[in-house]
């Protein structure tokens, strides 16, 4: 314990800091068991949690390898307690194993008698379990395998997946490299989701995930399912994947409201998915129907609900799940590890910076002062109105038009949640405006033209949250968000991420009402980012032209 | 002769240096010092005196005593040999127990007595114990039961029943001598069971589970069954239990409903005639598991580290706001979780903390507002971190608190009322979570840890883990008759050895151990070598965060505490910004410009732009409602008017400040201000409706703490103490006492009580007449013959056989007992 760049806290925490020398080194060994939980620019946070831990486990770790790496880089002792901690927590994992007996199928067998005797006992379980053949084993339904691991993982006794996946048909996919190259990263992610089996892989906006996603289809060369969050996005899956691999328009189906094709390579909308007529999921058969041999959800953090328990129906086939923020509002993030799979890859944002991959981007929060007679109007309000009141404000209007004149020239987009201000906005600065009921084809001309540069200014709502790939856009005006959610905001600056051509940093404004319910939010918005170490510079409205003349 | 003469006569026989010994290991003999070899005697005699002595004997020891005990007769003189001993302790030698008999001669607990009548004495040496030594062995000594004559002589039921049980048994076909008598019952079932292989006969057609049961007897002689007066009988035709059988035949005497007693030659043939089976001068030598040298080091160092800091962040807490006490004293649930939720602990450990913050003198009790408060001036908190830690090593060795008992329930609490289900609990910093030799206890349970630790030592660089369970078995071998004690508190003790890092990883670490031998300034040294070094700089970050990688020096902590809040719980520590906690910085009166100031010195990164915002806005906005005291105001519509009283106001001897056109306020009060308005010519009308209320906190003054003194407890009396004893019994001091170095009967010597107690005591077991000099209510003194039957509570109860009546005595009527050499009754 002399001057290692581990600072390990009693109360699970682990913090390194990252301008010690060994610090790439001590990151990559706590990376196989501690979770990142803020990336700030000097000291990074992880945390040691009974699934990380778990995750360790099931990657072939053992509680002495994790001690040891703890100790070994830690600047002062560890707390005694935590060491023991670890220890106990580790070593319930692997008591219980799902296998795939020759006689009986899927079962659960237990080292150590108790504990399937105690799992048996509660009352959730029991339904789970078929009859039990002897002491040690017992009969698992094979539909229930993914519930059973998950309930498992609740009352504490994760259960070590031994029974494999099944194949899936095979179908030849090669990727294209031809003028590009998978990066090192990119690689990396695809390479420890083959060896994991399933998982999750996060990585920022921008940096290429589809390409992970195209690298794991090549590495399983299976039948795949891909599920995307809506056919905007789907069709850039299918440009991308006609592009990066040896995959034909003809092999690649999409399944969505408008067209249902089946395919070797099939991209369906989260929405078709859980469309619900009569009571039931007309287009979930797409999934159980067909055998898959991988299963891609994009934007996992975004699953909806009923995939959840689809998910838990699908634990013999191979599941990826992508995303870059993996935070949810409702706190299910634990469910997406159990039912698609551990984090397999993560890279704090700012890494992929520093390498070059994404475009570094200025955020700057802009404090609008509302008027007077807003301000009454809002101190008046009802709570419910409060928040619409104050992000609505007409003085953000002012700002957007100041903010536009500045960066004329560059290719600008104006992000909002309420679409009477877009419209508003749209009007004064004659752009065109997309929202929910704009139709598909008119989005993608629009999107085509603003990669084109013909149109510059683009005013979005939350429909451009996601997926939507505008490699050229390099400015953004947040002008309102949907309450503090903070992966939206998050998405919202990944829309500039694209590296430029210039290697110009982006920027990313976000205005807000001073001293209302909108800074707030704002800031609870903005924590996401700032743990991923964006550093918000805070302008006052009144400052913003003698601070941008160079522009 | 007495036995208190007998022993006053061996004690003046011995050497300086034997004495010498003695006090040290009875230091209470001496306090106050004895004038005379009788008195000396005498107290050693004494129960209190006695029991404290057996406290420090070891099992082996205590063996032989209890052996001792069983096989003589204070009452009639009947000693043993060391021959006879050995007879009754088997797996001993001659070689083993001669030197415990002399270490038990040295103490005082037994001495030499002439062989009983009949036996050629030779070259053996015979042994009697002191007198009071059966009462504070209680009634079954090495766990054997009573005799059956004692028996029948205190159990009525069972003297009832003796009669018929031995005809039962007769008529069965044992071999039993007829009986008409309990006495005679008694006497005969005593000859049946006499030899162990008497008992094996008996036993040959008992039921199967018969050997196990009786093998539960094997330690004690009392169990626990259920209906322990049942009925039983030989004939049962159906196939009786174990406890059934024992019953019927006598081997198991009834006590009351629910229990049993094995008699005493029952199971003195249980063990094959001997009295100890399991005699060995080894303590048993536990298996113990190890752990790594590194771990240890790193769980002790980080527990030390840890816990000063939890304990400064305690004392800040407590300072902010103090720990209200409950009327019934001690500090609340709901208090308690108020200080852990601020420490983001959970109560039991913050109690434990708090209980060594007060026991280091850290917390002390305010009178005035009764709530615990941190000590003005507080020396600790400037101390470097060893010496810290020393003083709360020291002051938790010498305290009789005891952390650990928090929470458990009061002893002898029985609480009826069951809606108060947590009514019984000790709480914080109550007077109940208080032992009296819990100093002794910490002291011991360190020496067994060291004893084994040393031991057990494999050499290799591993140390051994030793649990509270090894630690019990030693000090049962070591001190079995403190062993009860240290039950209660072992569990408590280590946890806290641990908090202090004297334990790390369950093993004895090297602080521990050079605290364990009084190396304390060793001690202090090695953590000094080993604490790392306190850090004068933190990390600022955008997001608002100040992080300090590892223990920041106070002087920054404080104030950046100030203007942050602490988050986390281990060596580093996060303070988060907010623009609350930068208003209550502003609030003590720090301004921007300090504020970033202080950062910008104490930050080894520049200070991100959102923090430096973040400070500015909160200054430029912060002020903006102001609060300050004021007695009166004088407020009117007329600006002309309030101008004129501003202008006359210092020529009227009141201070009047403007703070609005139509406001001014005074520290004047009320009704001055009015009579000063009135001499100016202006009428105003007062508005006294709602007094303020100012009420000025009276500044706490109280002495600082005083850092603590370690003394080991149980530690012998200074050199200088017994030498001044000793030359006193040796009558060299007798030029300033005046009193004679002979073991003197003088009625003035504190011996003559004890003598006199002695002899009725004697009386008593023997039924024997006594002449007692006793003075009556009126002053008369009188002579009189009398049968003491008991005494007790500073009465004595005797017959007299003159009047044939029973009297009750007071004991501080009696001038004087002699006995009578004449058998009586």
């Amino acid at each position: 314990m002399s001057d290692g760049p581990l600072i390990v806290q009693s109360d699970k925490t682990v913090l390194l800091e990252v301008d010690h020398e060994l610090a790439t080194e001590a990151r990559h060994a706590i990376a196989a068991f501690a979770e990142l939980e803020r990336a700030p620019e000097h000291v990074h946070s992880y945390r040691l949690t009974p699934l990380g831990l778990w995750n360790a486990r099931a990657a072939g770790l053992d509680a002495e390898q994790v001690l040891d790496t703890l100790l070994k880089y830690s600047r002062f002792p560890v707390p005694h307690a935590l060491l023991i901690d670890i220890a106990d927590t580790m070593s319930r994992y692997g008591r219980l194993r799902l296998e795939q007996d020759p006689q009986h199928g899927l079962v659960l067998r237990t080292t150590d008698y108790p504990v399937l005797e105690e799992v048996s006992r509660a009352k959730k379980i029991a339904p789970l379990l078929g009859p039990r053949i002897d002491g040690e084993t017992v009969v698992v339904h094979s539909s229930q395998r993914g519930q059973l691991k998950q309930l498992l993982l609740k009352i504490g006794w994760p259960a070590e997946d031994l029974a494999g996946y099944v194949d899936g048909t095979p179908h030849p996919i090669m990727l294209n490299e031809t003028g590009w190259k998978l990066r090192p990263y990119q690689q990396l992610a695809a390479d420890n989701f083959r060896a994991g089996g399933s998982g999750v892989v996060v990585l920022p906006c921008g940096a290429g995930k589809t390409l992970v996603g195209a690298a794991a289809m090549a590495a399983s060369s299976t039948t795949t399912l891909i599920l995307v969050t809506n056919t905007v996005s789907a069709r850039q899956w299918k440009d991308e994947l006609l592009k990066r691999t040896s995959l034909t328009a003809e092999e690649i189906g999409e399944y969505s409201g408008s067209v249902k094709e089946v395919r070797p390579v099939t991209i369906a909308t989260y929405q078709v998915i859980t469309t619900r007529r009569g009571g039931i999921y007309p287009h979930l058969e797409l999934v159980d129907g067909n055998d898959w041999g991988l299963i891609i959800y994009d934007e996992v953090h975004l699953l909806p609900a009923p995939i959840f328990r689809m998910t838990a129906d699908l634990q013999a086939r191979r599941r990826l799940g992508l995303t870059a923020t993996l935070v949810r509002e409702d706190g299910r993030e634990g469910e997406v590890f159990s039912l698609i799979g551990p984090k397999r890859y993560d890279a704090p944002w700012k890494d992929i910076e520093a390498q070059g991959y994404i475009a570094p981007a200025d955020c700057v929060e802009v404090r609008v002062e509302l008027p007077g007679d807003e301000r009454m109007a809002y101190a008046m309000a009802d709570d419910a109105d409060k928040y619409r009141l104050c992000a609505t404000s007409d003085s953000k209007t002012t700002v957007v038009e100041q903010l536009v004149a500045q960066h004329r020239g560059e290719q600008l987009l104006v992000i909002g949640q309420y679409i009477d201000q877009l419209d508003e906005i749209g009007e004064r600065l004659q752009a065109p405006v997309i929202k929910g009921n704009t139709s598909v084809k008119v989005r993608q001309q629009l999107f085509a033209a603003f990669r084109a540069g013909e149109v510059q200014t683009l005013v979005v709502s939350k429909v451009a949250n996601f997926s939507i790939d505008l490699p050229e856009a390099s400015v953004a005006i947040q002008v309102s968000g949907s309450f503090g959610s903070r992966q939206e905001e998050a998405q919202r600056l990944g829309r500039l991420l694209r590296p430029k051509k210039d290697g110009r940093a982006a920027r990313f404004y976000s205005l807000v009402a001073r001293d209302t319910l909108d800074q707030e939010f704002a800031a609870r918005r903005q924590r996401f980012l700032a743990e991923q170490g964006y550093a918000y510079r805070i302008l006052d409205a009144g400052d913003l032209p003698a601070e941008h003349v160079e522009g | 002769m007495s036995m208190i003469q007998a022993l006053g006569q061996e004690l003046s026989a011995r050497s300086d240096d034997s004495l010498r010994e003695l006090f040290a290991a009875r230091p209470d003999l001496m306090a106050p010092a004895a004038h005379d070899f009788s008195t000396l005697a005498a107290r050693a005699s004494a129960r209190v005196s006695v029991q404290r002595a057996l406290e420090r004997l070891s099992r082996p020891e205590m063996q032989v005593l209890e052996t001792l005990h069983l096989c003589t007769n204070t009452d009639t003189g009947h000693s043993a040999s060391v021959a006879g001993l050995r007879k009754l302790i088997s797996g001993s030698t001659l070689v083993a127990l001669e030197p415990l008999l002399a270490n038990l001669q040295a103490l005082a607990l037994i001495h030499r007595a002439e062989p009983p009548h009949g036996t050629v004495a030779g070259r053996q040496k015979f042994y009697l114990p002191v007198a009071s030594l059966k009462d504070v062995l209680g009634i079954y000594p090495a766990g054997l039961g009573r005799s059956y004559t004692e028996l029948v002589r205190l159990q009525p039921s069972f003297a009832q029943h003796a009669v018929d049980l031995v005809s039962e048994l007769r008529s069965a076909g044992q071999d039993l001598h007829a009986a008409t008598t309990p006495m005679e019952a008694a006497l005969a079932l005593q000859q049946w069971t006499a030899s162990p292989a008497a008992l094996q006969r008996i036993l040959a057609d008992a039921p199967d589970r018969t050997p196990a049961l009786l093998a539960k007897f094997g330690h004690w002689a009392m169990g626990a069954v259920p209906k322990a007066q049942r009925k039983t009988s030989l004939a049962q035709s159906s196939p009786a239990g174990p406890v059934d059988w024992l019953l019927a035949r006598g081997l198991l005497v009834p006590l009351d409903a629910s229990h049993v007693e094995l008699p005493h030659s029952v199971g003195l043939a249980l063990r094959g005639g001997a009295i100890i089976t399991d005699f060995s001068l080894h303590p048993p030598r536990p298996q113990l598991g190890t752990t790594s040298a590194m771990l240890r080091r790193n769980a002790a160092l980080g527990s030390v580290a840890e816990t000063l800091r939890l304990i400064g962040e305690l004392l800040g807490s407590i300072q902010r706001h103090p720990l209200t006490t409950l009327r019934s004293g001690g500090v609340g649930v709901r208090e308690l979780k108020r200080l852990a939720d601020s420490l983001r602990l959970d109560t039991a450990k913050t109690a434990v903390l708090a209980e060594i913050a007060a026991l280091a003198g850290l917390l002390r009790l305010d009178v005035d507002s009764s709530s615990w408060i941190q000590p003005p001036d507080l020396e600790w908190l400037a101390l470097p971190r060893q010496e810290q830690w020393l003083w709360l090593v020291t002051a938790w060795l010498t305290s009789e608190r005891v952390p650990s008992l928090v929470g458990q329930p009061v002893a002898g609490h029985v609480t009826a009322d069951v809606s108060r289900a947590t009514g019984g609990q000790v709480n914080v910093l109550s007077a109940e979570a208080q032992r009296p030799d819990a100093p002794l206890v910490r002291r011991r349970i360190l020496e067994v840890l060291l004893e084994l630790s040393t031991e057990a030592d494999p050499g290799d660089g591993t140390a051994p883990v030793v649990d509270a369970a090894a630690v019990m078995e030693r000090a049962e071998w070591s001190q079995p008759r403190m062993s009860r004690r240290f039950s209660s508190l072992i569990r408590g003790v280590l946890a806290e050895a641990e908090l202090l890092g004297l334990v790390g990883s369950g093993a004895l670490s090297q602080l521990g151990s050079a605290v364990a031998t009084d190396r304390h300034q060793d001690a202090l040294a090695l953590l000094g070598n080993h604490l790392p070094a306190e850090v004068e700089h933190v990390l600022l970050q955008a997001d608002l965060t100040a992080i300090a990688p590892g223990y920041l020096a106070p002087r920054i902590a404080a104030t950046l505490l100030l203007m942050s809040d602490a988050e986390g719980q281990g060596p580093a520590t996060t303070f988060r910004f907010s623009a609350t906690t930068i208003r209550r910085a502003l609030d003590s009166g720090l301004d921007a410009t300090a504020i970033l100031g202080f950062l910008q010195e104490n930050s080894a990164t520049a200070v991100p732009q959102p923090l430096e915002y973040l400070i500015a806005d909160t200054a430029s906005r912060h002020g903006q409602v102001k609060v300050g005291p004021a007695a009166s105001f004088i407020q009117s519509s007329d600006e002309g008017a309030l101008e004129r009283i501003l202008a006359a106001a210092p020529a009227a001897g009141i201070h009047v400040v403007q703070l609005a056109p139509t406001v001014l306020v005074s520290t004047t009060a009320p009704r001055e201000v009015a009579r000063a308005l009135r001499d100016m010519g202006v009428s105003p009308a007062v508005d006294d409706a709602q007094p303020a209320l100012l009420r000025v906190r009276r500044s706490i003054a109280a002495p600082g703490s005083v850092r603590p003194v370690y003394s080991p407890p149980g530690a012998p009396p200074p050199d200088g103490e017994i030498t001044a004893q000793i030359a006193l019994l040796r009558g060299e001091a007798a030029t300033v006492h005046g009193g004679p170095g002979q073991p003197s009967l003088d009625s003035a010597s504190e011996a003559a009580p004890h003598l006199g107690l002695e002899s009725l005591a004697q009386a008593i077991r023997l039924g024997r007449a006594v002449i007692m000099n006793v003075v009556d209510s009126a002053g008369n003194e009188s002579s009189e013959r009398v049968v003491p039957l008991s005494a007790g509570g500073g009465r004595v109860r005797v017959h007299d056989p003159a009047r044939d009546t029973e009297r009750v005595i007071s004991v501080h009527r009696i001038i004087d007992v002699q006995a009578t050499e004449e058998h009586d009754l």
